[in-house]
């Protein structure tokens, strides 16, 4: 059986795939950077099928239409289309905003999703760092992206912005401690905050039915636990029914109003990137990593972070936005109260088993 | 928004000790009675008397006639010039029984056009007597916000007075404009922000711009600032023929699938001023067609306001407009157009139901099959919903009086518990012989409005099946669908009329004044969303900028309705 | 909880159910209904320059110029101002004019718009759809039949 985690990260082992020394420091810093380019390059990949053309269709699939046709095989070709367009249009720098700040935070935004990725296992051994605290680095940095917003809100000069920007604080605030506790629990079970571990750790079978072995992957052994990740995860994204920092309808599109071209490009990725981060870390802590039948794991593993991705597209279909006050109420006496509960019946059973 | 706090103290129905009010319905000697020395002469109106009234006495008769008689809906203010005068009526009505009306007409002075308000008594007033002003000129005392409404600050001159000269340019340079973003609330003390929602706002459904002062995420205060879309559509129809070139214009005052709704206001005030009589058959046609309309338009208001609250281009309103295309079909079998229908005549209607009859009833059959089940699916999606709930129920909260203060109609009065419907109240059309309820809901909240709208799609439909029914079974020589008409209609001089239907948005009041010639001397639309728009302040007010976005989209304004 | 599910399992139902309602135009031709409203059709051989559809038209989209004996010399019409509000084929006693089915009309300018006589005379049929098949039952509530046989070409 292929091991679904190995200990080399990613630059070792292109070492050894390069037949170069994985121990000469200068070996693996350049490598680290090939490694880190080939992952974002997947990332930018994902974003580009997923956000410009998955994204059309899968709306079109909820609301009975057809979606792009014309662009090649099933419109395919819309994406280089879609790209060129993006990026050809005039960038807008509107009067009175705060330079530096207002430039910055889409980098902010979009770098800030791509960071996490350096420590997530795609399977079949495909991790660029397996650091012990790889849970905690991946919350803290996709959290890093409310500061990129609150930057975009705050200097774009806008009112809309600056109430989305507000907004995307508050919200982040109040659904980072549920999400971070939650995860906790994980932690838990797992005994560690290595990513590697956690997945490891999920690689039993739990039970076994009629011959199916159903394997002890978090979501099933704490489905209580998933179902709060999950909510929690939209509202960190910002996505149906939380996407109340942008909510198009009431403060016109929040944060990114005065952003266009090359800017919006770059925060429109980072919105994806964070909704696929989110997805890598759902798939990570609670559904077993790239563990799969038959298909190897890193295939596995796209596939539940698509699976997250459409969840969020589908919610964005049937569930309306909620209002920033009940957001804000759901999010510290709702998901706060029931995620430490979570934590604490965890850190009792656990204690218990063992 | 008032500067004056005016008196909206619960306005008494008083059914029993109405002045004026016996089994026969109005006795207008006794409402003279009432009025007493105040009252200067009595006019002769189509529907209603019109009582004359001196302008600095406006306030204490409309009092007297709201408190007294219990006419309790200012339907309508209509200004005009005259060669030696200028007049103000005030359409009034009861919510309790429409059909019970007066005008009260007040004549002011060529030179100094100055009559009393009567905001302090009908809210309302304030922007009815805001477009007299802006279009006629007529002012008026002791308004608390005088300004023009539909047209900008620094226009020249009232367009419907008669010394008006279209053909002058407007001598304001552009400088002078005033520019409605340069308002900012950017003193050193202030802890408000003044944002403005509109005009290009994803969710002001039009060209409406609301002045929002927010005090935080909270509304602190809001004034709708309309006209954005006025498109002459009073002056076009005073320059229009009764008999051919005026229809086609309603279809375009409320285009959101409503044609036929608004065709069959000016059809219907007009037939009341010429005295025409339409066949049954055409009116069991204009009823069906009608109704069509009400579905589609009902069907695109909760599409749209699912689009407010939900998001981004939902599923929802996908599959709301499908519906509705599947309605337009029909309609565009019928009457040749999809929204600009241009169906009604004077008379009757312009074409007899499509060959092969079969087929298009068969068409219509399937739509109301489908329908109950059409509509379980929107309950399911939308008013079911948990969230949808938290978001709706109790915002947005349009208590009864205010709504009856603001001449608030249709959809918007019934979720607020006004059981109000000309259909039944005021009946045209066969509606009076057919089965049907009036669908009101108590909760006064957006999520009620909502309800009130799907709910009223089922009641639409059952009266279309009847249609259909009694359509299927007319004998075939029988099937008058027009009127014998003069080609060129000249109603007596002098003649009056206001008359109201009821369109999908509420009641929607034609008034016209003949003066001898093909044209009308004075064409004034009393559309319903110009009322209800006005409640919006009430609505918002205190309450969250996604619950304000919510409550405009509850109101279902079009904006082609409200600017004209 | 439960209403947030029906919701969402009302919306997969819809992606999954595999229909769609859009018309792919160019390729897909739409049905339109005989008595639709498009681009009109003027025949200079039907008409008796009785100046009825210009005088009844709501916003002065057609334009008639006649010579001293009242012999027509030219019919403009401005489909780029016109509402299709169908008034002038109801008041024409001779069907020299006609609305047909055909709503595809494009053009580089406003002025392109304005047809002349000859112009709207070779306006195509939609789908070779005939409107007056349609009309003809009701005709006669409105005007006297028109004499002869119909020929727009």
């Amino acid at each position: 059986m292929i091991p679904l985690q190995s200990a080399t990260p990613l630059p070792s082992a292109i070492a050894e795939l390069l037949g170069l020394d994985p121990s000469n420091p200068a070996v693996l810093f350049v490598l680290a950077f090939v490694a880190a380019g080939a992952i974002v390059s997947v990332m930018l990949g994902m974003t580009a099928v997923l956000g410009i053309w998955g994204k059309r269709k899968i709306t079109a699939a909820f609301t009975d239409r057809i979606a792009v046709n014309r662009h090649g095989p099933f419109g395919l070709l819309i994406i280089p289309a879609d790209a060129v367009r993006l990026l050809s249009k005039e960038l807008i720098v509107p009067e009175g905003v705060d330079r530096p700040a207002w430039d910055l935070a889409p980098l902010v935004v979009a770098s800030s999703a791509l960071l996490g990725f350096a420590v997530i296992p795609f399977g079949n051994g495909v991790q660029i760092a397996d650091p012990e605290i790889g849970l905690a680095y991946v919350l803290a940095t996709a959290s890093i992206a409310s500061l990129g917003l609150l930057m975009a809100g705050y200097a774009s000069n806008n009112k809309y912005s600056f109430l989305g920007g507000l907004r995307a604080v508050a919200q982040n605030l109040a659904y980072e401690i549920p999400l971070v506790l939650t995860a906790a629990s994980v932690v838990i079970f797992a005994g560690s905050l290595q990513l590697s571990t956690i997945v490891a750790s999920q690689s039993e079978t739990l039970v076994s039915l009629g011959g199916v072995a159903i394997p002890s992957w978090y979501a099933f052994v704490n489905p209580f636990a998933f179902v709060l990740f999950m909510a929690a995860n939209l509202a960190e994204v910002g996505r149906n029914p939380f996407d109340i920092p942008e909510a198009p309808t009431e403060i016109v599109a929040g944060y990114q109003t005065e952003y266009s071209s090359v800017y919006f490009v770059l925060i429109y990725l980072g919105e994806f990137i964070h909704i696929f981060l989110g997805g890598a870390i759902v798939a990570t802590i609670f559904l077993g990593g790239g563990a799969g039948p038959v298909l190897p794991g890193i295939v596995w593993f796209f596939i539940k972070m698509t699976a997250v991705y459409l969840f969020t597209q589908w919610a964005r279909s049937a569930v309306p936005r909620l209002r920033i006050d009940q957001l804000i109420e759901i999010g510290w006496k709702g998901m706060l109260v029931l995620s430490f509960a979570n934590l604490v019946l965890t850190a009792v059973i656990v204690g218990v088993i063992q | 928004m008032s500067l004056e706090d005016p008196d909206t103290g619960a306005i008494e129905p008083a059914e029993e000790t109405a002045v004026g009010v016996t089994d026969e319905g109005l006795d207008y000697d006794a409402l003279a009675d009432l009025l007493g020395d105040r009252l200067l002469d009595r006019e002769e109106h189509v529907n209603a008397e019109g009582f004359v009234v001196r302008p600095d006495e406006v306030r204490s008769v409309l009092f007297d006639l709201r408190d007294e008689a219990g006419f309790d809906h200012l339907s309508c203010v209509t200004a005009q010039e005259y060669d030696d005068r200028y007049e103000s009526l005030y359409h009034l009505k009861k919510y309790g029984a429409p059909t019970q009306e007066l005008s009260v007409v007040v004549p002011t002075a060529k030179d100094e056009p100055v009559s009393e308000s009567a905001n302090p008594v009908y809210r309302t007033a304030d922007w009815h007597e805001r477009e007299a002003y802006d279009l006629v000129g007529v002012e008026y005392e002791d308004h608390p916000d005088l300004r023009r409404i539909l047209l900008p600050e620094t226009w020249q001159g009232h367009p419907l007075g008669q010394d008006f000269d279209g053909e002058e340019p407007q001598i304001v340079t552009l400088r002078e404009h005033a520019n409605p973003l340069q308002e900012d609330h950017r003193g050193d003390d202030a802890d408000t922000m003044f944002v403005n929602i509109g005009p290009h706002h994803p969710a002001t459904h039009g060209v409406l711009h609301l002045k929002t002062v927010l005090d935080g995420e909270q509304v602190a205060d809001v004034d709708p600032d309309i006209g954005y879309l006025h498109r002459c559509e009073e002056q076009m129809c005073q320059q229009s023929t009764y008999r051919h070139q005026i229809m086609p214009y309603p279809d375009r005052w409320d285009y959101i699938s409503a044609g036929i709704l608004n065709e069959w206001a000016y059809a219907r005030a007009a037939e009341d001023l010429a005295g025409i009589d339409v066949p049954e058959y055409a009116q069991i046609i204009r009823t069906m067609s009608a109704e069509l309309c009400r579905i589609a338009a009902h069907l695109l208001a909760m599409g749209t306001f699912a689009l407010d609250v939900y998001g981004d281009f939902t599923a929802i309103f996908m599959y709301a407009v499908q519906d509705r295309e599947r309605v337009q079909k029909i309609l565009e079998d019928l009457t040749g157009q999809r929204l600009m229908f241009n169906y009604l005549r004077l008379g009757g209607v312009a074409w007899d139901i499509p060959e092969p009859r079969e087929e298009f009833f068969e068409k219509t059959r399937d739509l109301l099959d489908d329908m109950p089940e059409r509509l379980a699916e929107y309950h399911d999606l939308v008013t079911s919903n948990e969230i949808f709930q938290l978001r709706c129920v109790d915002t947005g909260v349009l208590p009864p009086e205010e709504a009856k203060s603001f001449g608030a109609t249709g959809p918007v009065a019934r979720g607020s518990g006004i059981d109000y419907d000309l259909r039944r109240d005021d009946p045209y059309g066969h509606y009076d012989q057919l089965d049907w309820d009036v669908i009101t809901e108590e909760g006064c909240d957006n999520y009620a409005r909502v309800l009130v709208r799907l709910r009223e799609v089922e009641q639409s439909a059952r009266i279309i099946e009847q249609c259909v029914d009694l359509l299927e079974d007319w004998p075939e020589d029988e099937r008058e669908i027009q009127a014998n008409v003069p080609r060129t209609l000249r109603p007596d001089p002098d003649t009056e009329v206001y008359r109201a239907v009821e369109a999908a948005k509420g009641e929607l009041g034609i008034y016209m004044r003949s003066d001898g010639t093909d044209q009308p001397a004075r064409f004034k639309i009393r559309s319903p969303c110009f009322s209800n728009l006005q409640t919006l302040p009430v609505m918002s007010e205190g309450e969250y900028i996604p619950d304000m976005i919510a409550s405009l989209g509850s109101l279902d304004i079009v904006l082609g309705e409200v600017d004209r | 909880m439960i209403g947030i599910l029906k919701s969402m399992a009302t919306t997969m139902k819809h992606a999954l159910d595999g229909k769609t309602f859009t018309v792919e135009y160019p390729e897909d031709e739409p049905e339109v209904s005989p008595r639709f409203r498009g681009v009109h059709k003027f025949s200079q051989e039907r008409c008796i320059w009785c100046r009825q559809c210009e005088n009844v038209c709501p916003n002065n989209t057609i334009q008639i110029v006649t010579d001293e004996q009242r012999n027509g010399e030219q019919y403009n019409l401005h489909i780029g101002q016109c509402i299709y509000c169908r008034l002038c084929e109801e008041v024409c006693p001779v069907d020299a004019i006609i609305l047909t089915q055909n709503f595809e009309w494009t053009a580089d300018t406003k002025d392109e718009f304005a047809l002349d006589m000859e112009q709207l005379k070779n306006v195509p049929w939609y789908k070779d759809i005939d409107p007056l098949e349609s009309r003809e039952p009701d005709r006669g509530v409105w005007i006297g039949e028109g004499e002869g046989e119909v020929d727009y070409q």
